[in-house]
């Protein structure tokens, strides 16, 4: 029996986003710690938290203060080679009440700039809900360690008391990791494309464009293998924000750095994939030719549905889409959603009520809430998309859609096909 | 610096401590944070979580919860989920936050049962603490609160205390069970793992009790000044590559380096030996040799080494070893490394 709470798509978008259940809003109840919440809940968990995005500017290393509890997890990205990257200064009772551990951690950084062999870039001093109840001044603190160590310091806020805020703990880290960049004189054809950790997947259709449009140079962070390669970055004439979350960073960025951006939003609809290029032809002033693009991503879901017919899906939150948006190009391809595990907001609301209004019925639960330790399926469902509707789904065939390397445009499209071609055939064949 | 971790990740703290004693007894655990120490327990720390279901949830404060002390937020949400799952207890973890904030424990035990109804638990931890300090604490009080009634003594029953994964690297209690029906008891319970709340509740029934870490010797005493129950300590589940090894030893200086009670286990396995246990969690000198000692930190644990030609220990130590020529022999502990058996 299915005790998890859920609504309908339909109940939802009558109920409006200002009035959605408490059911869906985590700071109204306890959380449980699904799949899902283990990836999202926690900044420092897997994937690209705070920690482990820290990291992404070259040959930085990271020191982790706070009790032993927040950093323990840190262990699973030693499997990611990281272990050489992470050091900890263990906060005690006593250090707490003080304030003393404030001193240690420039003798710290000193310690370590000792131990390593090559000296670091920078030193990342993370820090937890500690020192964002005591309202730690992070920037001095850096200054100290500069001072010690001769390195660079920067903080990053593992603030999961603040990840509803209007600068939420992965927004703070983005704007942490561009912080080093220093001015220099731009290149009109250079840009730089902000909002992932990792780089796009190398088949993506933007590179092709951008390059057609006279960009010779396309910087990304997750490509920069080392510190000068790092520092490149601010030659770039304008960025792409491809993550909202990125917007502070890139505001930043214009400030201190002049260089303006520009948004894109990661789509599965083609036709809005279409229409977001000619807008970034608009900005940029070039005409972007994304026809065959266009028919190469209709193709392969005209493909798709011939092969394997409408399919019922669940699509989770575990995957590099917003469920929301992803769920309904499901829907106008001639799909159906059954369920989908995700968070609702102010921002993703409109796609609900799309949703709303073709396939009313369409399921609508959260993740962190405490009745989706009861979740069992009680519908059609052919595929799940997402690791966490994997994991309730683990009987189907489905894919997690999570890789490290970023789907976006009509690239994204094409992975999400190919992906579900592949498991929908396996399962076949099983 | 004692407190700079330069190659290991940071020990098990005891929030994941108490969270495992918890894990099995249906009860609704809430751990009092904002969510990043929820996911260290499941995601890391609690490796039964994708094998056995357990209701355990992060309170998902946030920071003006914390500023303001809306303890009765907390409580309204622990309500709202007694009545969706049915428990016999509940209990209340703390994390670091609630320890900034000075969080009054006994009031909000007090608070969570006028509210819910149901007898709660508070665990003072405060995640600087290491696993087997938040174990101690929510054995003792598990036992004080719930192991009230004296029942007839069943002559052939025994109970275990510190069985969790963090202590033995085990999510089942099976191997533990027939390690011990072989020593010709009829009926074992390792309490919170294979068991519930009724095998706590009916505790004063065991003829004999076997604490297998430190962590769960004030319980056993609790219980025996309670119920006159004996109590002893061992370890009898060292696994299988350790003891063969040790088996195959002679006239080696040997340091085993785990929770006490396994790295003494593991030592009476050795012959024409000398041997020494150390450990980075709770040494109890009633059961140590007088060389034992506990790890202070990274370089105390490498300058130590150098004393010995064998050391027992997780293979994740063999960062902090770099400089031990001598040979060492995995003995898997995860609230170390993380690794089961």
């Amino acid at each position: 029996m299915n005790h998890a709470y859920y609504i309908t798509a339909a109940d939802l978008a009558e109920r409006g986003a200002d009035n959605i259940p408490d059911e869906l809003r985590s700071a109204k109840h306890m959380i449980y710690s699904s799949p899902a919440t283990l990836d999202y809940n926690s900044p420092g968990a897997k994937g690209f938290g705070v920690k482990r995005a820290g990291l992404v500017i070259p040959e930085s290393v990271m020191l982790l203060v706070a009790p032993g509890c927040c950093g323990r997890n840190t262990a699973l990205l030693n499997e990611l080679g990281y272990s050489e990257r992470f050091f900890y200064l263990m906060l005690d009772d006593t250090d707490i009440v003080t304030g003393r551990y404030l001193n240690k951690i420039p003798k710290a950084c000193a310690e370590i700039a000792e131990e390593l062999d090559k000296k670091p870039s920078v030193i990342v001093i993370c820090v937890t809900c500690v020192d964002a109840l005591l309202g730690t001044d992070m920037e001095r603190v850096c200054r100290s360690c500069e001072e010690a160590s001769g390195i660079p310091s920067i903080p990053a806020y593992m603030y999961a008391l603040t990840r509803e805020k209007r600068l939420p703990p992965m927004a703070m880290v983005r704007q942490a990791v561009y912080s080093l960049l220093e001015p220099q004189k731009r290149l009109p054809n250079e840009c730089a494309l902000l909002g992932y950790f990792s780089a796009l997947d190398d088949g993506c259709e933007l590179y092709a464009l951008l390059k057609a449009a006279g960009i010779r140079k396309i910087h990304e962070i997750g490509r920069c293998g080392t510190f000068e390669e790092y520092k490149e970055i601010s030659r770039a004439n304008f960025s792409i924000v491809l993550n909202a979350e990125a917007r502070y960073a890139a505001q930043d960025m214009q400030k201190k750095l002049g260089i303006p951006f520009i948004e894109l939003t990661r789509l599965y609809r083609i036709d809005k994939i279409r229409t977001q290029y000619r807008l970034l032809g608009q900005a940029i002033g070039a005409k972007l030719d994304d026809a065959a693009y266009y028919a190469e991503a209709a193709q392969k879901i005209a493909d798709f549905r011939e092969k394997h017919g409408v399919l019922r899906f669940a699509v989770g939150e575990m995957l590099n889409a917003d469920s929301f948006e992803l769920a309904l190009s499901l829907l106008e391809y001639g799909h159906q959603v059954s369920e989908i595990y995700g968070t609702v907001g102010e921002r993703n609301f409109v796609f609900v009520k799309r949703i709303a209004a073709v396939s009313p019925q369409t399921r609508i639960y959260s993740n962190l809430h405490p009745s989706m330790l009861g979740y069992a399926r009680d519908c059609e469902i052919d595929a799940a998309i997402g690791n966490d509707a994997k994991y309730y789904h683990k009987d189907l065939p489905g894919i997690g859609f999570q890789e490290e390397a970023q789907p976006f445009g009509y690239r994204g499209v094409n992975l999400l096909f190919d992906g579900l071609d592949a498991a929908l055939t396996e399962g076949a064949g099983a | 610096m004692s407190s700079l971790l330069k190659h290991l990740s940071p020990l098990a703290p005891d929030d994941s401590g108490a969270c495992g004693v918890f894990y099995e007894l249906g009860g609704i655990t809430v751990i009092c944070d904002a969510g990043g120490c929820a996911g260290n327990v499941c995601g890391f720390d609690e490796p039964r979580w994708h094998e056995k279901q357990s209701a355990l949830f992060s309170a998902g404060l946030r920071d003006m919860d914390a500023i303001l002390g809306r303890d009765d937020r907390l409580v309204e949400k622990l309500r709202l989920i007694c009545q969706q799952i049915e428990a016999p207890f509940t209990a209340i973890v703390g994390t670091p936050v609630p320890a900034v904030i000075a969080t009054d424990f006994h009031a909000l035990q007090r608070m969570a049962e006028r509210k819910t109804g149901l007898p709660c638990i508070t665990v003072a931890s405060d995640g600087t603490k290491l696993y087997d300090y938040g174990e101690m604490l929510a054995y003792e009080e598990l036992f004080r609160r719930f192991a009230a009634e004296a029942l007839p003594v069943k002559p052939e029953k025994v109970g275990v205390i510190g069985a969790t994964p963090l202590n033995t690297g085990l999510t089942r209690a099976d191997s533990i069970i027939s390690a011990l029906k072989s020593q010709g008891y009829s009926e074992v319970v390792c309490f919170g793992m294979d068991s519930g709340f009724d095998a706590i509740t009916r505790a004063s029934e065991c003829a004999h009790l076997l604490v297998i870490s430190p962590s769960g010797l004030r319980a056993a005493e609790y219980l025996h000044r309670r119920f006159g129950t004996p109590y002893s300590v061992g370890f009898p589940v060292i696994p299988a590559q350790a003891a063969e090894a040790a088996g195959t030893l002679r006239g080696k200086r040997v340091l085993i380096v785990h929770q006490q009670f396994a790295a003494n286990a593991l030592r009476g396995m050795l012959t024409d030996c000398e041997a020494d246990a150390a450990t980075w969690f709770m040494l109890d000198r009633a059961y140590a040799a007088p060389q034992d000692f506990r790890i202070r930190s990274e370089a105390h644990l490498c300058e130590a080494a150098q004393h010995y030609d064998v050391i027992f220990a997780d293979a994740v130590l063999k960062r902090v070893l770099r400089g031990f020529s001598g040979e060492l022999i995995d003995f898997p502990h995860f609230a170390v490394s993380g690794r089961l058996n």
